[in-house]
């Protein structure tokens, strides 16, 4: 049997997870398993015809289990996805290599148990990404939910109750699924990806509104998605450093995959705009499209009240996941395809935000945001890192977020949507005060006495987050470059492409070129530093050295502005945070706890043989009536 | 177009923007010494500013990043500039749209609020706070009035913009066409620029208490030139999506300051808001002319 | 060699009443002949299998051929059933050696030869008997640990039992009345005829409540969660995995031989649903595991009765399928609560101390709320793909139930798991986390073996059940098979 190119890929995946379950104790395990992600990249990038056009690429794995047949392949889609999860595991266990290691055993963490659930992760997306039916999806989709949960769960304490959270909430996804799998079954006698794209096209409108719902909302479970996004932020903040940065790189835009593949391949786009809610001016898509923006916004400015760095980012981490879906859901080429480069972009940058914070927690042993400060000097390519994170979840220009959320807005403009418009570029405000926050309360500000000394972050962990600092500014610089990917991924489900060049987009109604915009960017940036540094000397005061209200500080006066930080903008909003979500969910909560209270003492009464008599006589009362 | 002459416009952008900027800041003190019966000051006033903070003995820094944001806060202005079409001049307009060049001008205040930041003063990061909240506020309503300008033109590239608004004379001016987002722009343009009665986070009557409070020197001269730059910018985008920009310079450079007299006029009139009551008011009203104005627009 | 196989029935009896006999003369032989009468049971049921075993025989008892005389029917169902009861019957064999282990033993030698007679007898008289021989041995085994809680329980359970039997026995009665027969086969002839009213209605729902005492229908299900936390975790398993699927059977025979009515089905549906949200309902809120494996038992099987009321036989291969999956599974977790008993909290840390038995719990649990590619996830793909192939709302309310159900089932089981591996509170002893081992733990591995290995071979044995189903599901088949002058038949 010959083994094709994506054998290769599940095979070399299989084989790092077998590594990491049986060697996975030794010290030098970690860069073995760097090593061999380093291989599933290699063997990926054989495979990069896929990104460059398309085509598809079967795995010669194949079941036919009581009538059904499993199969499964690669295609674009399949192969951008895989790229980055794939890249951020790579760096993220790169990251873990080395100096965090040792000091994640030191606190009593089970490094073997760590490198197996990343290794299982990847194993399962990527089986996840090859899915070539329903059934193999579906296989794959409680697979990597699973695996998701044991890596949530490693930390124990606060992460155990974030992942038992999760697991319910992705337990209801999945099984929102599974029905859906059931009703499309009935519909098309196949889990095929043709036979369903036959039965959709004669669907009444009712079953595909119900299909869209269950799929959709299952698959968004996973992604975050509003009202069903409590679960995220914990599981993924409370996941030890690297795993985090994983997770929040790649873990829930799965469930964009799978939306993708389901809901605009084999449901289209048109067909999912076509069912109308009664009695309202809004149909399918631009309910998806506000719960996509929904879910920009209250995460955002849920984001901006925390006050733990990890929290903060994970609560942006859905709040991005937003943008993703509103693209898909225009569905013109621009908004697909920044959708799905938003994908890659927010992996990037995530991925090295959550590795800045990592190194900032190692270092000082917290990730406090009002128990830090003043960093920037003690840990200076850090804070680069996490200002180019920042600049880049900001979607500010010159990083590479910036593309993506443009070609998001472009198509919200061209197809003439001012609310969602709006409400896109509130989350982006709102992103950049949180993100001030989090640079200015752990890098700006006052030094903390017991920090006098922190130093740098060790290299084994500054050369992954270089590189992708690194990544996130050239692919800022040449959007180009993934857009090539994107493309081919967009050809895949069946959306439209843009025009791209190198450096951006070229567009009747606007262009936009990268290369341009950041070189006009950075020689402004040279004339600004021409002017200030011709300038006399300045004299530079050490860090410490301070004064307010005309007092001077010494160091152990803490005065840091860290707490309540936007307490103006509070006083108007405030009160706008009313938790209605969490009050859901301990509804819910509280409902079942109820009812399994009922259902035990209807099992408690003594008086069985009541029961039955009076079921007996009821049943027969039924029969001769 | 030739490399030299683009390299050309490209020098020449910024540069002009930068002159007419310090004549714009002369123009504001004007007003505001009209209004408050005062003399006001001789002509090149701006220049001797920058001179002499530039030329200050003192001069302290609190380390790189108090540097950088300075560096950040003029070069994100000067870059924006040549995504600015002025008569004559398109530069790299086309490259980069209305949409990119709202996302350059926030750059001086991230840059500002980086170097602020680490002058470890809580009042400066108090200041900043507050900033960026205003910047929340104003930018709401500036977002709609972009989004439906570029809407009606059908485009993002400003030069298009200008080009239909020059089309059909005053007719097809925005002003005309589109008189709820012109005011709701002209009010969030006043909020953009931080003068009375939103000034509360610059808070130049007590310096202690604002961003400014641990700049000095060259620190103050660069934020001099920022602001010079900030008011020409602000102008000149408001002419360009409303006024049919500029066929030549003088009608260019005259609307551009009629413009800016406008909110530099009402300025001196209002005490302040405070942070969330300037929220209030751009949440409310110029958030719903502009959506008024869009409704119309589609 | 047909005819041994009502050795693997008569055996067990006759081992059951010499073995207190034996006791006395010979400890050593007394002691191993109770196993040794089960292995030749398994040999007996497999060999059979072995030879090529392809249609189902009927073996009529004493010489007389049905309707006349009794008979066993032996298909590959009942046959497959047959086998596991002497298999688990020797998995759960009472292992020990005194005078009170010998009334075990042979109580236990006593239900296995009427689970036998259960999955293999060919008449309603016949089945009531063994039934009853049922009930006795349980109630023995159930108050054997002789705390006072057990007996409550037991007393319960005997009382419920009893009116339950009562409710049966009218029922058969009724159906003799009518139709003046009691073989299965005649009464599939029959039955279109003389049953298909409100007479024959009334008898199955008798039968159906009576039987269903066992197969923990709701609501006759009340003696459940006390007889499995009280009795003996061995015990409990062999009642979880095993009694109640042989009164499934039974009911499931019924259903598919004689009543066609779709009354029945709904009341079998209602009832199921309201099985599967009582018993996943209070598990969520159960605080010692072995109630919590008791409740979920109860919901588990109304999962499999709303699988039995889909119309036409077509649940039959996911009555099946989640039967045999529930079988292995739940059996496997109750021998791991052998050593886990008590209130949850107390397991805080049992994962350190016992880390086989901690994965087997966790990787039972996934089989259970249906993670591919566990065999669990199969079996309850094909419950809802049937579901959902209905039109009735009745049915779709079941498919949501189920789901639902799902959701909290993972929600409760796993709250266990996380116990498990959470850190024990600080002022506990490291004697005093409770450890799985020994033979518990064996026998847990054992079915966790045969779960894997179920998950490795899912499509032949996918295949294998496909086959059993269809050939259960063929009336025609019965009826030749037990009287071959008889053709055509019913339809």
């Amino acid at each position: 049997m010959m083994l094709t190119l994506l054998d290769e890929l599940l095979l070399f995946s299989g084989a790092t997870l077998l590594v990491a379950l049986f060697i996975g104790r030794g010290l030098a395990a970690g860069w073995m398993v760097t090593i061999l992600y380093g291989g599933q990249l290699l063997a990926l990038l054989k495979m990069a015809v896929l990104g460059y056009g398309g085509g598809t690429i079967a795995s010669s794995l194949s079941f036919e289990i009581m009538g059904q047949e499993l199969s499964w392949r690669f295609d674009g889609l399949s192969w951008f996805f895989a790229l980055i999860t794939i890249g951020s595991a790579l760096l993220s266990s790169w990251f873990s290599c080395g100096a965090w290691e040792r000091s994640y055993i030191r606190q009593g963490g089970n490094i073997w148990l760590f490198h197996t659930a990343m290794a299982l992760n990847v194993f399962t997306m990527l089986i996840l990404l090859a899915s070539g039916d329903l059934l193999s999806l579906f296989i794959g989709w409680e697979l990597v939910s699973w695996a998701g949960f044991l890596l949530m769960v490693l930390a124990g304490g606060v992460a155990t109750s974030a992942a038992m959270r999760y697991i319910t909430y992705a337990m209801a996804g999945g099984m929102a699924i599974f029905g859906g799998l059931a009703l499309i079954y009935t519909a098309s006698g196949s889990l095929q990806l043709e036979a369903v794209t036959t039965a959709v096209e004669q669907m009444s409108g009712a079953k595909l509104w119900l299909l869209v719902i269950l799929f959709g909302g299952g698959f968004g479970v996973k992604m975050g998605l509003m009202p069903f996004h409590l679960w995220q932020a914990p599981a993924y903040a409370e996941t030890p450093g690297p795993g985090s940065a994983f997770l929040g790189a790649i873990s829930s835009r799965m469930g964009l995959f799978a939306i993708l593949l389901v809901l605009v391949k084999l449901f289209g786009i048109v067909n999912i705009e076509s069912l109308k809610l009664p009695f309202t001016p809004i149909d399918a898509r631009d309910l998806l499209a506000w719960i996509a923006v929904f879910t920009i916004i209250l995460p955002t400015f849920t984001a901006m009240k925390q006050n733990d760095a990890r929290h903060l980012l994970a609560w942006h981490g859905i709040g991005q996941g937003g943008y993703m879906l509103l693209g898909v859901v225009v569905a013109d080429a621009m908004g697909g395809a920044g959708g799905l480069l938003h994908v890659f972009n927010h992996a990037t940058y995530q991925a090295a935000l959550f590795m800045a914070v990592t190194a900032v927690i190692y270092r000082t042993g917290t990730s406090d945001l009002n128990k830090l400060g003043g960093l920037v000097v003690r840990m200076p390519l850090s804070f680069v890192v996490l200002l180019i994170g920042i600049i880049g979840l900001a979607g500010l220009p010159p990083m590479n977020g910036f593309v993506s959320k443009w070609l998001v807005y472009r198509s919200l403009l061209n197809q003439g949507m001012p609310l969602l418009f709006l409400a896109a570029v509130i989350g982006t405000l709102g992103t950049i005060l949180s993100v001030y926050k989090l640079i200015h309360n752990i890098f700006l500000g006052q030094l903390r006495v017991e920090h006098e000394h922190v130093s740098e972050a060790p290299w084994s962990m500054m050369i992954p987050m270089l590189i992708l600092s690194a990544i996130i500014f050239v692919t800022g610089l040449l959007p180009g470059i993934p857009l090539e990917w994107v493309a081919s991924a967009l050809q895949t489900v069946g959306l439209p492409v843009p025009d791209h060049t190198l450096g951006g987009i070229e567009s009747a109604s606007g262009s936009l070129d990268m290369i341009w915009v950041i070189g006009v960017l950075f020689a402004g940036f040279g004339v600004g530093a021409l002017v200030f540094y011709s300038a006399g000397r300045s004299k530079r005061v050490h860090q410490l050295d301070n004064y307010a209200g005309g007092h001077f500080l010494s160091a152990d006066v803490r005065y840091q502005y860290s707490d309540n930080f936007y307490a103006g903008l509070m006083h108007l909003i405030g009160g706008w945070y009313r938790g209605s979500f969490l009050w859901l969910e301990r509804s819910i909560r509280s409902l079942v706890e109820f009812l399994s209270l009922g259902m035990q003492g209807l099992y408690r009464r003594a008086n069985a043989e009541f029961y039955l008599l009076t079921t007996a006589l009821f049943v027969i009362a039924w029969v001769v009536i | 177009m030739s490399a030299t002459e683009l390299l050309i416009e490209l020098t020449l952008m910024p540069l002009v923007a930068f002159v007419v900027g310090m004549m714009m800041v002369l123009m504001m003190r004007r007003i505001a010494a009209k209004l408050q019966r005062r003399v006001g000051p001789p002509f090149f006033q701006p220049l001797y500013d920058i001179v002499k903070l530039h030329s200050k003995r003192t001069q302290v820094s609190h380390g790189l990043i108090h540097d950088i944001g300075i560096v950040m806060a003029m070069g994100g202005y000067i870059a924006a500039e040549t995504l600015l079409p002025v008569p004559g001049m398109n530069g790299i307009a086309e490259k980069g749209g209305i949409i990119t060049l709202l996302y350059l001008m926030m750059i001086p205040s991230l840059g500002l609020a980086l170097g602020v930041g680490q002058c470890a003063n809580p009042n400066g990061s108090i200041g900043i706070a507050r900033a960026l909240t205003a910047m929340l506020a104003y930018d709401i309503p500036l977002v709609i009035v972009v989004f439906g300008v570029a809407y009606a033109a059908g485009t993002t590239n400003l030069i298009d913009i200008i080009a239909t608004q020059q089309a059909g004379g005053f007719e097809t001016w925005g002003v005309t066409q589109m008189p709820l987002l012109a005011i709701a722009g002209l009010i969030a343009m006043h909020a953009s620029l931080g003068k009375q009665p939103f000034e509360i986070y610059i808070a130049p009557a007590e310096i202690a208490t604002g961003p400014m409070v641990e700049m000095g020197g060259k620190y103050l001269g660069g934020l001099f030139v920022m602001q010079c730059f900030q008011l020409y910018t602000t102008a000149v985008l408001y002419v360009s999506l409303f006024l049919g920009g500029g066929t030549t310079w003088f009608d260019f450079l005259l609307k551009s300051f009629l413009v800016l007299a406008i909110p530099m006029s009402i300025a001196y009139l209002f005490p302040r808001y405070r942070t969330e009551d300037l929220l209030r008011l751009m949440w409310k009203w110029p958030v719903m002319l502009g959506l008024i104005g869009i409704a119309f627009v589609i | 060699m047909s005819t041994n196989l009502v050795l693997t029935i008569a055996l067990p009896l006759l081992g059951a009443f010499l073995l207190p006999v034996l006791m006395r003369s010979s400890v050593a032989i007394a002691l191993w002949s109770g196993p040794a009468i089960l292995v030749y049971g398994c040999w007996t049921v497999a060999e059979l299998w072995l030879s090529g075993f392809a249609q189902p025989l009927s073996i009529a008892i004493g010489g007389f051929a049905p309707p006349l005389g009794i008979n066993l029917y032996v298909d590959s169902l009942a046959l497959l059933f047959a086998f596991a009861v002497q298999l688990l019957g020797l998995v759960f064999w009472p292992f020990t050696l005194d005078q009170e282990s010998a009334r075990r033993q042979s109580l236990m030698l006593l239900l296995v030869a009427a689970s036998t007679g259960l999955a293999l007898s060919g008449d309603l008289f016949n089945l009531y008997v063994f039934y009853e021989l049922a009930a006795v041995a349980t109630f023995g085994l159930a108050s054997a640990s002789g705390s006072g809680a057990a007996y409550v329980a037991t007393l319960r359970y005997l009382i419920l039992s009893g009116i339950g039997s009562v409710l049966t026995l009218f029922g058969i009665a009724l159906i003799y009345s009518q139709t003046g027969t009691l073989n299965l086969a005649h009464l599939a002839q029959l039955a279109p005829a003389q049953l298909n009213n409100s007479l024959g209605l009334t008898a199955f729902l008798a039968i159906l409540i009576g039987i269903g005492v066992k197969a923990e229908l709701f609501p006759v299900n009340t003696w459940v969660p006390e007889i499995y936390a009280t009795a003996s975790t061995r015990l409990s398993a062999f009642l979880a995995g095993l009694l109640s699927k042989l009164a499934l059977l039974i009911i499931l025979r019924l259903l598919l031989l004689i009543f066609h009515q779709p009354e029945a089905a709904q009341v079998i549906l209602i009832l199921g649903i309201l099985g599967v949200i009582s018993g996943e309902l209070a598990a969520w809120r159960a605080k010692e595991m072995k109630r919590m494996l008791a409740f979920s038992s109860i919901g588990q099987l109304g999962m499999i009765f709303i699988a039995m009321a889909l119309p036409d036989g077509k649940g039959m291969l996911a009555v099946l399928a989640l039967a045999l999956h529930h079988l292995i599974i739940k059996s496997g977790l109750f021998m791991l609560a052998e050593d886990w008993g008590g209130a949850l909290e107390r397991l805080r840390g049992s994962a350190k101390a016992s880390p086989l038995g901690a994965v087997l719990f966790v990787l039972f649990s996934l089989s259970l709320v249906g993670m591919p590619p566990l065999p669990g996830f199969w079996a309850k793909f094909v419950l809802i793909t049937e579901l959902a192939a209905q039109v009735e709302p009745l049915y779709l309310l079941g498919l949501t139930v189920f789901l639902l159900a799902t959701v909290v089932e993972a929600s409760y089981l796993f709250r266990i798991a996380a116990t498990l591996y959470s850190n024990p509170a600080p002022d506990t002893l490291s004697e005093e986390i409770p450890k799985s081992k020994g033979l518990s733990l064996a026998t847990a591995s054992l079915f966790g073996a045969g779960m894997i290995a179920v998950a490795l071979l899912i499509a032949p044995v996918g295949d294998g059940l496909q086959a059993i189903a269809a050939q259960a599901q063929d009336v025609d088949l019965y009826i030749t098979t037990v009287s071959p002058a008889v053709s055509g038949g019913s339809q």
